[in-house]
């Protein structure tokens, strides 16, 4: 690399443009390096203008041969078109994500060579065809303009090659003490590709050490992992656990535990769901029976419930209140009277104790080798080659024994605060290097910033949480100048060249054999390794009930630290979906929030919006209060992954760091102080009114129960619509429904749905097609928690059609509701009308700057809306005519389940059914025949489409004599 | 209980003893020709001027970012600019009622104001179309509202009630244009011959088209002008009442309600008469009008305005009755939350301005002070915006879905458009009565000499 050249100052660079310039005189350097040079404006001696037009003339002329220079590099002209592509159709390639480390199994459409929409790999254990709402918009971190576009040293712009040369002059250095002072720091991963490199490198550098972070759960204790068969679970437990929504296999939970809950006729579900936390969960929610608890009561409950599967009356002194003892006595008869086709979950994030407690409680059920299988921990949690986690990495940062620190894809300056305070030493250290996609917190500090591929750009492998193997394949070329890890990591310990692809390859080929290149194409057409999933481990016989301690025992209030359900640990800030996806239970969005009990507010005199400052003696922080009914007595929730100052122009400044408050990789605070400081904070949610109000949205249904018969609905002035040979309609269950939110992105990824900012929704501005309303019932400390899924209803009688002045929103022959969006004048009087309020207006233009690389994500067959045009859901319509026409060319009806809208697609738990009305052997249509069937609203005679199974209750069992 | 004498209010005239067809031509065409008071003038216009461009300013920065610079969200989709609307078609039609139907009626007491109202009815209306142009999301659109020879065959979608709505508030606007100028003919034929000056004899000639006062002239003008009045009287009912059916049509809790036609109606007529009042009480002081509208006048509005002002009494008490009656669920809560709900306030307003105030009416001598009168008007027209705003946003805000619930937060531009519209009202008034006779000379004249007769 050359030294720059510095035109403008005229100093010597060591380029010269002609021999003239090289020997200028420096008198004469001011003159010509200027670009304009003095006199330049004043009109020169001797040039008359007709010379001065002469010039002009053959200026312009010759200017125009610029053109005819030959571009740089080849053009290969477009005659043999790729195999299989064809303009306009999509193309899936499977391939898996990395969540947390653990692989998903994903299909992800690509037009022209363009990833738009990521789904579930039927095929894939982890996935089942479904995928959660992280799934759903990884796809727009891809193409996040605030990515790291290339090398960074010190904040400057580099070449790799720069890095390359830097690092091969430090190496011999550190080569020649077998790599002491060599610090790696990595997520805990499961690829196999890595491993190896790592082995590799430790192979080449036996001194270097390799630490390994997480600020999320580990989902595992003592090198085993807990796996659950909720399909064979007559009776389940849940014990603060979200397993259900988040968790590296919580798709198979869901789809495995609706399977249960699905009702046909009078029947109860075929499960008894019982759920005990202090931080209300979606799987809480989803529980038959839920009793928010705090964290020492949820102790004392767990030793009456083990006494009493024991037989025996729970001990002295342990003094449950009635709820609690109703909860307790209907568990453990309902626990022993179905074991062993029970299963009991504890939360992840809850302590070992308690975890061991429901290990423990399983075995002694006999759920365990059943219900519950032991596998070994996949992720390398407990990789015997790492030198320990973070603290340990900070001890040697102290001692000075790191000469060259690599941070591989973690923020460790973010998510733990006591590297925050090791700014000073990080900088001691001569050779830090930060990969990563963003510049973010611990990107700032290193010396070298690489940017880092995102996983659709390079290639790798994972394990799902069974241990399946998937192999990540690109879908694009790297947009910018992003590497692999694996490459950076090959890069370290050798100078022969080697891409990802080689590397992937040569972890798979070891183990070769003829039909080496046969079977790789198969895992690449399936989106997995076949064989490759773990085999159980021999699961705990005896049942030892640990001791549970009661953390809490002083007078303190707990604060509750989670993972946020968007952005986790701020690893998703940047991603505006993610930011504008209202969080389950809170609809809150842009931010986190302290969430506490109604009862605690009252306590603190504080009201949703009031700041709070939570101490626990030597840290503290402060928070927006969030009153969250049904939430644990006397505790605070307090998510991860806000208040970040490096995520980019998405996620920076938002929320409140929880961080400093935050011992290492602890959960629980158990004693900490909460006061108002007086100051209040503008929480912004998409959802203000959470009852009610007796007009039952969300039916509930007692088990053996029938819904009361609706009035009559066929009374209408105008003639019906004529049934024709497709009716669409849609299902959606709202037992089943777990209001994970999946759909809500999927939808907005599918139909390029814009974001539109926190002032925004503030406004009540927000534009998603689909939303999950959700609704307390009951008792504000422990109320029921409902959710419901609310798409466009397609109604028949649509209120939304009779005002349009123009006939921009009109009635499709198939009985769709169709919104014409090149007619709409915006006057807004359908949404007014719509008793749904699911129509969604362009107030101001939402569309992204022409320029921005998130155009790239857009799905080709879905308009983007222009300012002041009214949208709503089309039961993607894109689809619909897809399958139409596929079926024209083969001369067939459309089957039931060919046309799948994302929602439904994407949906884990398989609430959501679409299908033709008008086929009475549809999926739909039998749904529809259902005795829990409803109709939203029915009474307005609107005959919508979309229909509602209502959720069907349980009761408790009365204490046994 | 005593017989009904009659009291001074009955007796007294209609116009002031005194006046001859000389007078009264002097007078008022004095008030454009001579330009007395002009100080008021000049303040005045300086001030709606200001207001006008606070409108232009407003209006560029709508069409420039769209209508998301309003309030208006998911579930309130309709603001300020449906709530401006309506209550300035409603200002309208005092103007049409008052020259349409009290002349068909024979009230000759509509003589002196008919004029003015008739001009404050056209800037009513002109304030009142640009609401529904620039509520629109693509404004550049709006004449995909007209039936016009479309080249892909579309027609506007005619359920709906936005679509008849184009058709009665052009209607209106036209008819009242032409009526307001037929009436005007012989006076401009007046300020032509009175006026000094080429220029202004010119343009006031022009203007007169060629009015000569003869026979003919004058057979034909009674004649279309009790036609063109014949032709208004249906707009009167017309218009409000399809206005009303905007809502109406609606399935929307508070909105889909039969009464709201007559409702919508008296309600205008009701604010009309308010404008109306609140306008001409200051004006007929300073340019010392009392000979022409006379204390009969204010008091005979003051009548008609508390009249209506029961009538639209009844529509609140009908809305209430119906949702009780009803039974249902969806229409006693917006009826209830009205009341208590988070927009009480707006509510209780609306009934202390529109319910309780005109009640002051009942007193003769409330009625006969000026300033009384007045704030009775003022408070009139505060009532009848809150009661659209009442109707417009308390029924979006809370309709069946509690999950999508919100609240309307009115923005700057909310508010500027709106004055601005008021700006450009008065404007346009002040350029009236400088430049046309703001009472029908014609018809005073004619007035006078009835009256001649009439007292020997």
């Amino acid at each position: 690399m050359t030294d720059p050249i510095d035109f403008a100052t005229g100093q010597a660079g060591r380029m010269w443009r002609s021999m003239g310039e090289r020997e200028l005189p420096s008198e004469w350097r001011s003159i010509v390096t200027p670009e304009f040079a003095l006199g330049a404006d004043q009109w020169p001696p001797g040039m008359d203008r007709r010379e001065f037009l002469r010039l002009m003339g053959a200026s312009l002329a010759l200017g125009g041969l610029a053109g005819c220079t030959r571009p740089a590099g080849r053009l290969v002209p477009y005659v043999t078109p790729p195999e299989e592509a064809l303009p306009g159709s999509p193309e899936f390639y499977a391939t898996a994500i990395p969540i947390e480390g653990y692989a998903r199994g994903i299909l992800v459409e690509s037009h022209l060579g363009r990833p738009t929409k990521i789904e579930g790999n039927p095929d894939h254990p982890e996935s089942g065809g479904s995928t959660d709402a992280l799934t759903q918009a990884a796809i727009l971190s891809l193409y996040d303009p605030d990515r790291s576009k290339a090398p960074l040293h010190r904040g400057a712009e580099q070449s790799w090659e720069a890095f390359e040369a830097e690092w091969r002059a430090f190496r011999p250095g550190l080569l020649a003490k077998k790599g002491q002072g060599l610090a790696l720091l990595s997520e805990p991963t499961t690829s196999p590709t890595f491993l190896r490199q790592i082995g590799r490198l430790l192979a080449a550098f036996p001194e270097a050490r390799w630490y390994q972070h997480t600020p999320l759960a580990t989902y595992g204790v003592g090198g085993s992992q807990m796996d659950f068969d909720f399909r064979r679970a007559r009776v389940v437990l849940f014990v603060g656990s979200d397993c259900l929504f988040r968790h590296p296999a919580c798709l198979r939970y869901s789809r495995d535990f609706a399977s249960r809950r699905r009702v046909t006729g009078t029947a109860p579900p075929g499960s008894r769901v019982y759920a005990v936390e202090a931080t209300p969960t979606l799987t809480g929610a989803a529980a038959d029976f839920r009793l928010p608890a705090s964290p020492n009561r949820i102790r004392t409950l767990l030793d009456a419930v083990s006494g009493l599967v024991d037989g025996n009356a729970p001990a002295e002194g342990a003094a449950l209140t009635a709820a609690e003892y109703a909860f307790a006595t209907s568990l453990a008869h309902d626990l022993r009277s179905a074991a062993p086709e029970v299963v009991c979950v504890a939360g992840s994030e809850q302590d070992p104790d308690v975890q061991a407690w429901a290990l423990a409680m399983n075995a002694k059920l006999g759920a365990a080798g059943g219900t519950l299988r032991l596998l070994p921990q996949v992720r390398s949690d407990n990789d015997p080659r790492s030198a320990g986690a973070l603290d340990r990495l900070a001890a040697a940062l102290r001692a000075d024994e790191v000469q060259s620190l690599f941070v591989l894809g973690s923020n460790p300056v973010y998510t733990s605060a006591e590297f925050r305070g090791l700014a000073a030493e990080l900088a001691r250290v001569p050779f830090t290097v930060h990969v990563g996609s963003h510049v973010d917190e611990t990107g700032a500090l290193c010396r070298w910033h690489l940017p880092e591929a995102h996983f659709l750009e390079a290639w790798d492998d994972r394990r799902g949480y069974d241990g399946t193997t998937s192999l990540v394949q690109p879908l694009i070329q790297p947009l910018y100048e992003g590497r692999s890890v694996l490459e950076v990591l090959h890069g370290l310990h050798t100078d022969e060249h080697a891409t990802s692809y080689d590397l992937v390859r040569q972890t798979w080929e070891a183990g070769g054999g003829e039909d080496f290149e046969v079977r790789w194409a198969r895992w690449l057409r399936e989106g997995k390794v076949e064989g490759t999933q773990s085999a159980a481990l021999v699961g705990p016989s005896a049942a030892l009930f640990p001791t549970l301690s009661r953390p809490g025992a002083s007078v303190g209030l707990f604060l509750l630290l989670v993972p946020d359900a968007s952005v986790l640990d701020g690893r998703w800030s940047n991603n505006a979906w993610l930011q504008e996806l209202p969080r389950p239970l809170t609809q809150l969005v842009w931010d986190n929030a302290a969430l506490i009990s109604p009862s605690l507010a009252a306590n603190l005199g504080a009201k949703t919006g009031d700041m709070l400052r939570i101490e626990d003696g030597s840290a503290a922080v402060e928070a927006a209060a969030y009153v969250l009914p049904g939430h644990g007595p006397g505790c605070v929730t307090l998510s991860l992954g806000y208040g970040r100052t490096r995520a980019g122009a998405v996620g920076n400044g938002r929320g409140f760091d929880a961080t400093p408050i935050r011992r290492t990789a602890l959960w629980e605070n158990p004693n900490i102080s909460v006061r108002r400081t007086g100051s209040t904070y503008p929480l912004v949610t998409t959802q203000h009114h959470f009852t009610m109000e007796g007009r039952e949205p969300v039916r509930l249904l007692p088990a053996g129960r029938m819904l009361p018969d609706a009035a009559d609905p066929s009374v209408s002035l105008y003639p019906a619509w004529k049934p024709g040979t497709n009716a669409w309609g849609m299902s959606i269950d709202l037992g089943t429904c777990i209001g994970c939110n999946a759909c809500v992105v999927a939808c907005q990824a599918e139909n390029n749905t814009p974001v539109v900012g926190k002032d925004q929704v503030s406004r009540g501005r927000e534009m998603h097609w689909i939303r999950i309303d959700r609704y307390f019932d009951g008792d504000l400390d422990a109320p029921r928690i409902l959710n419901q899924p609310i798409p466009c209803m397609h109604c028949e009688n649509a209120p939304c059609e009779v005002v349009c002045p123009v006939g921009a929103t009109v009635h499709s022959s198939e009985g769709l509701n169709e919104m014409v969006y090149n007619r709409c004048v915006g006057t807004r009087y359908c949404s007014n009308n719509c008793p749904y309020k699911v129509r969604r207006f362009n107030f101001l233009d939402y569309t992204d700057r022409r320029d921005s690389p998130v155009n790239l994500q857009k799905n080709p067959d879905v308009t983007v809306r222009a300012r002041g045009v009214m949208e709503k859901c089309t039961y993607c319509v894109q689809r619909i005519n897809t399958a139409r026409i596929d079926a024209a060319k083969a001369d067939r009806p459309i089957r039931d389940g060919e046309i799948r809208t994302a929602c439904e697609q994407a949906c884990p738990l398989g609430a959501i059914v679409f299908g033709n009305v008008a086929d009475p052997r549809s999926r739909v249509a039998a749904l529809k025949r259902e005795p829990a069937n409803y109709s939203l609203l029915g009474e307005l005679n609107t005959r919508p489409r979309t229909t509602y199974l209502a959720r069907v209750t349980q009761e408790l069992r009365e204490a046994p004599a | 209980m005593k017989r009904h004498e009659p009291t001074t209010a009955d007796s007294l005239e209609m116009v002031a003893p005194g006046q001859t067809m000389e007078s009264v031509s002097r007078e008022i065409s004095a008030i454009p020709l001579s330009a007395p008071h002009m100080r008021f003038w000049w303040i005045g216009f300086s001030v709606s001027f200001l207001a006008m461009m606070v409108l232009l300013g407003s209006l560029a920065w709508i069409l420039t970012k769209g209508v998301g610079v309003w309030g208006i969200n998911i579930p309130i989709a309709w603001g300020f600019a449906i709530i401006n609307f309506v209550w300035w078609i409603g200002i309208g039609h005092a103007g049409t009622f008052i020259s349409a139907i009290l002349l068909l009626l024979h009230q000759e007491w509509r003589t002196s104001i008919n004029r003015f109202t008739e001009a404050m009815t056209l800037f009513a209306v002109a304030c009142a179309g640009i609401y529904p142009l620039i509520h629109l999301g693509r404004p550049q659109f709006f004449y995909w509202l007209l039936p016009y020879p479309d080249t892909m065959g579309l027609w506007p979608q005619f359920r709906s009630p936005l679509v008849w709505d184009v058709f009665a508030v052009s209607t209106y606007a036209t008819v009242s244009l032409l009526f307001w100028y037929v009436g005007l003919l012989p006076d401009l034929a007046t300020m032509r011959d009175r006026a000094e000056g080429l220029a202004r004899r010119r343009i006031y000639g022009l203007l007169s088209l060629g009015w000569r006062g003869d026979g003919g002239h004058w057979h034909h003008y009674r004649k279309l002008y009790i036609v063109l009045a014949g032709l208004a009287a249906p707009l009167v009912v017309s218009v409000h009442s399809i206005v009303g059916m905007d809502f109406a049509i609606a399935i929307l809790p508070g909105w889909h309600s039969a009464i709201f036609p007559p409702y919508f109606v008296a309600g205008a007529i009701f604010s009309g008469f308010s404008m109306v009042l609140t306008l001409i009480i200051p004006l007929r002081s300073v340019y010392r009008l009392e000979g022409m509208i006379t204390a009969r006048h204010l008091d005979l509005m003051a009548k008609v305005m508390m009249a209506m002002g029961w009538i639209v009494a009844y529509g609140y008490f009908s809305e209430f009755f119906t949702a009780w009656r009803s039974g249902d669920i969806f229409d006693r809560y917006v009826a209830l939350n009205r009341v208590v709900g988070p927009y009480a306030p707006y509510f209780w307003a609306l009934m202390a301005c529109n319910i309780a105030a005109p009640q002051f009416l009942w007193s003769r001598r409330i009625r006969q002070n000026l300033v009384a009168l007045w704030a009775v008007a003022f408070c009139v027209n505060v009532g009848m915006w809150i009661e659209r705003f009442v109707i417009v946003i308390t029924s979006l805000h809370r309709d069946f879905m509690p999950s999508a619930w919100g609240m309307y937060h009115a923005t700057f531009w909310d508010y500027s458009t709106f004055f601005g519209t008021l700006g450009l009202f008065a404007s346009l008034l002040f350029l009236f009565i400088r430049f046309l006779p703001m009472i029908s000379m014609t018809e005073m004249r004619a007035l006078v000499v009835a009256k001649q007769k009439e007292r020997p």
